[in-house]
């Protein structure tokens, strides 16, 4: 049951990034296709996050290339890759406690919101207007995850227990309305119950609005087995297998980087 | 209000150090009773939702207490360098409580202003408006020489370089005989448009001290520059820089430009500090190096924290508290550094929300906003 | 310029160098420990030197008049004092506020900073005047063919020498060194390893500003002299040399010790020379300016700093 994979969105070409003597990608090549939800596992430490972080330009690459939509982006800064239209959420929250829900959430439409001195400071009627139409916006995405988190769009984000905080991560992340997302390990101190409801949700959302592509690392196989189309492993920094969920659990690379030697060779035998 | 700005004329016009022990006394009594009683609360929630009322009430109640002591020169001067310092104060809230930049020169920063305006007013023939402009202007322009090199760097690094700023600024000036060494420039009294502050005036025959003038001024600007911090919370703008503030990894993710933001801060911030010293320096109509010392920064800081950081608010009963008690209680003049320096350090650890804390942002106060809980 | 003139430029920027090193060894292990920049030490190498001077008023009131005991008494009364402080901050002011914004640590240090400097100019008899510091140390000076050395200055050398020195092998080959150097990498799995956290930080806070009393003693040693105000210059270059060589980096705060005396020293001879509007009072601003700009090239110092955060 796999749909054909459209073009390749997010592309990287023998991604290199070295921190002092640790390599921690090491000539990754990977696609990833529009409209698709590929998975991203491997080890701890094997390199997923940090590839997150040189896509989404908080690293500069050691060497090698990404591209989005055939546009190389390896050089660019955060701000212009979110631009482009990819936006993430963090393996450790990051949200800011003392700000509002809304004000959480709103920070990831800074593409639409008018920065300009005047704007703001003078044009103080147009501001409102931009303001309500945010509200909205802001407001029903809550709704669509959670009524009770919506209700408490005013109150400081500090207020709301650890799920109802990824939510609101995960809502600044699709409330621009992207093309590519980035989940980093979104299940993190949630119960089997608050994942799969908390991917609903998103899959919900992408539903309604246009079908986002979204890479996902994450360490429950569950959550891999249901929602993606394709997964790629990587182990130091490599891609070691790539295919359907089944394929890669029964790949013995694969076994190999994650239950060890022994273990493998025990199951070969 | 009112009872507030009674209490404020009273404290004025209190000559012995009894009277003013007295009323202080009063005043912690009546915070406590109001917190006992609970009566605070009606109270604060009418001022956060009717904001413009309680800003012409203040507004209102400053007028009064000018019009009390029109013809006590002190009394108007300290009223004057409230305000003043009270400007000073906003444009650091912008860079401490809204970007989190660090400034610990603001009190270099108002001396820029001074000084630029000793020098233009007295060496050109430049209108005083752009004068008292001008002086803003050059300190957001040494500013931003100062703020470029740390943008890339953490915090403390530009708590450096500020400090730094901050004890040279001084040093400097002294051994400089162009800027007038440890003696300083005279500055001509402020004309604006016709309008000469210097000299006093009579209304319908009372006699009135030329410094209500400066009150007027101080008050228009004041109120300006809180119009000012106020609509930048109140905007895209607040909310970029708090996220900068909080945040910054998550906030370059989401494309808040960071540079921008902290240099647009650091410039507004010094822009009001120079203007304000602008004023001062023409209405005390001279400028020594002596009143621009770190310590004199740090007390600008101390009015930030103690008013509650981040929230304009609470800088006004701040500066009042910090700026008008030693003058009454003349004893603690000499120690007020030290003191001040403890009450800080008292509030860090143990209320670190000062006075007034900061509220949640509420874009456009005094309307619902959409599905409140 | 004759070679006896640049002799004693040398010496001096030595000299300065290693007074800046031990302050900027005292900021690297307060940050290294806990991340910290603690503005008050400078005031408390000031408080160092007046207490110094104070045993030292007491001592010889009470009839000692060896130099060599007065000086221990000196050293032993200002390490003791600057120690037992330095451990005050550490636990009733820095750790209370470890999980505050880090902005609330550099206010609260940068303004116990500012109650040490004036409860000194108000409390100390006359303190707002700088006080003579006592000559203890011999008058003599050699010649080296045309060159003159004060023995006073190669003996505040070698002593700073020998200090750091000393520091260095603490921190590297004691199991202390090994505890505080794990607590600065790691505190959580330090704690986890059984290291005492609190005992730890108390300590390298007590040790830094126990280094930094001395400082002020061979401050005041060398120039004869100890003002209220030394403290914060002293700590603002301190803390840039610090940042120069990298936070957290020990040879580097030596190393941005030295490095910040010689950029002084340049500053005051060869700036008059080139530019002759510039006088050497400006050797401050220029030192200042050129540590800004190696900071905009460089941020986190030329040894890199131990950068603690993960995204």
């Amino acid at each position: 049951m796999t749909a054909p994979l459209l073009a390749p969105l997010l592309e990287a070409r023998a991604l290199t990034m070295r921190f002092g003597g640790v390599t921690a990608l090491d000539a990754l090549d990977l696609v990833v296709h529009e409209h698709e939800i590929l998975g991203l596992l491997g080890p701890n430490g094997s390199g997923k996050t940090t590839f997150f972080n040189v896509v989404t330009g908080l690293y500069a690459a050691s060497g090698g290339q990404v591209l989005l939509d055939g546009a190389e982006i390896t050089r660019h800064s955060p701000q212009a890759v979110y631009r482009a239209g990819v936006t993430r959420t963090f393996q450790r929250s990051r949200l800011s406690l003392p700000l509002t829900v809304f004000d959480n959430v709103a920070i990831g439409q800074t593409q639409h919101m008018n920065p300009g001195l005047v704007f703001n400071l003078l044009q103080r009627r147009a501001l409102r207007r931009q303001v309500d139409e945010t509200i909205e916006q802001v407001h029903a995405l809550l709704q669509t995850f959670s009524a009770g988190m919506a209700a408490k769009l005013w109150q400081p984000a500090g207020t709301l227990s650890m799920i109802d905080r990824r939510r609101v991560e995960v809502c600044r992340a699709l409330v621009s309305n992207p093309r590519l997302v980035l989940l980093d390990e979104p299940s993190a101190g949630m119960t089997h119950d608050e994942t799969r409801e908390l991917m609903d949700d998103i899959l919900l959302v992408r539903s309604r609005l246009s079908p986002f592509t979204i890479v996902i690392i994450e360490h429950e196989m569950g959550v891999i087995q249901r929602i993606t189309q394709r997964c790629a492993v990587l182990n130091y920094g490599k891609k070691i297998a790539e295919g359907s969920f089944d394929d890669i659990t029964r790949d013995p690379e694969v076994q190999l980087a994650y239950l060890g030697q022994d273990v493998a060779e025990g199951a070969q035998a | 209000m009112a009872t507030a700005f009674a209490y404020l004329w009273a404290l004025l016009h209190a000559e012995s150090q009894w009277a003013v022990g007295g009323l202080l006394l009063l005043a912690v009594l009546v915070m406590f009773g109001l917190r006992r009683l609970r009566w605070g609360e009606p109270l604060g929630a009418t001022a956060s939702a009717s904001p413009r009322v309680l800003g012409v009430g203040c507004a209102l109640g400053v007028l009064a207490l000018a019009a009390a002591f029109h013809n006590v020169h002190f009394a108007l001067l300290l009223v004057c360098t409230v305000l003043l310092y009270a400007v000073v104060c906003l444009g650091l809230n912008i860079q401490f409580g809204y970007a989190g930049v660090v400034n610990f020169a603001g009190a270099a920063f108002f001396g820029v202003g001074s000084y630029t305006a000793a020098t233009l007013a007295t060496h050109t023939a430049l209108p005083h408006a752009l004068v008292l402009l001008a002086g803003g202007a050059v300190a957001a322009a040494i500013g931003s020489l100062l703020i470029w090199p740390v943008l890339r760097t953490r915090g403390h690094y530009a708590a450096l370089v500020t400090i730094a700023f901050g004890i040279l600024f001084k040093s400097f000036l002294e051994v400089n005989d162009t800027l007038g060494g440890p003696q300083g420039l005279r500055i001509p009294g402020l004309n604006l448009f016709g309008w000469k502050l210097g000299d006093g005036f009579e209304l319908a025959g009372i006699e009135i001290s030329f410094y209500a003038n400066y009150v007027l001024l101080s008050l228009v600007l004041c109120l300006a520059a809180f119009v000012f911090v106020r609509r930048i919370e109140r905007s895209w703008i607040g909310l970029a820089m708090d996220m900068i503030r909080t945040d910054e990894v998550a906030a370059a993710v989401f494309g808040v430009g960071i540079a921008r933001w902290k240099v647009l801060a650091f410039t507004f911030g010094n822009f009001l500090a120079g203007l304000a010293g602008a004023v001062y320096g023409m209405m005390t109509g001279y400028v020594a190096p002596n009143n621009f010392t770190f310590a004199d920064s740090l007390i600008l800081v101390s009015i930030l924290i103690l008013g509650g950081i981040g929230n304009p608010w609470g800088i006004l009963p701040a500066a009042t508290i910090v700026l008008i008690l030693p003058e009454k209680f003349q004893f603690i003049q000499e120690y007020r550094f030290l003191l001040y320096a403890l009450l800080v350090i008292f509030i860090l650890l143990f209320r670190p929300d000062g006075l007034l804390p900061r509220t949640v942002r509420d874009y456009f106060p005094g309307r619902a906003p959409k599905d409140a809980a | 310029m004759g070679l006896d003139i640049l002799s004693q430029y040398v010496v001096n920027t030595l000299m300065l160098g290693m007074i800046y090193a031990m302050v900027a060894v005292g900021f690297t292990l307060f940050f290294g420990v806990l991340d910290v920049i603690q503005f008050s030490h400078g005031d408390v190498l000031m408080l160092g030197g007046f207490t110094a001077l104070a045993s030292y008023l007491g001592a010889s009131a009470a009839g000692i008049a060896n130099p060599w005991l007065l000086l221990a008494i000196m050293l032993l009364a200002s390490t003791a004092v600057t120690a037992a402080l330095g451990a005050f901050v550490a636990r009733f002011l820095v750790l209370p506020l470890k999980n505050a914004p880090p902005l609330n640590t550099l206010l609260v240090t940068l303004m116990f900073g500012l109650a040490v400097r004036e409860a000194v100019r108000l409390f100390y008899p006359n303190g707002s005047n700088p006080k003579p510091f006592p000559r203890l140390l011999p008058d003599t000076s050699f010649t080296l063919g045309t060159l003159a050395l004060r023995a006073d200055s190669l003996m505040l050398l070698a002593a700073g020498l020998v200090v750091v020195v000393g520091v260095h092998l603490l921190i590297t080959r004691t199991k202390l060194g090994l505890a505080i150097r794990a607590v600065a990498q790691d505190g959580e799995t330090a704690r986890v390893m059984g290291i005492d956290f609190q005992r730890v930080v108390l300590l390298t806070f007590g040790l830094g500003s126990a280094l930094a009393a001395m400082a002020g003693v061979m401050n005041g040693l060398y120039y004869n002299e100890i003002n209220f105000g030394l403290g914060l210059l002293l700590g603002v270059i301190g803390f840039s040399a610090a940042i120069l060589g990298g936070l957290g980096n020990f040879l580097g705060a030596i190393l941005g010790g030295f490095l910040f005396a010689a950029l002084q020293t340049f500053g005051a001879v060869v700036l008059p020379m080139v530019a002759p509007a510039i006088t050497s009072a400006y050797k401050d601003v220029f030192a200042f300016t050129m540590v800004i700009l190696l900071m905009a090239w460089k941020p986190t110092g030329l040894i890199a700093e131990r950068s603690s955060e993960r995204v």
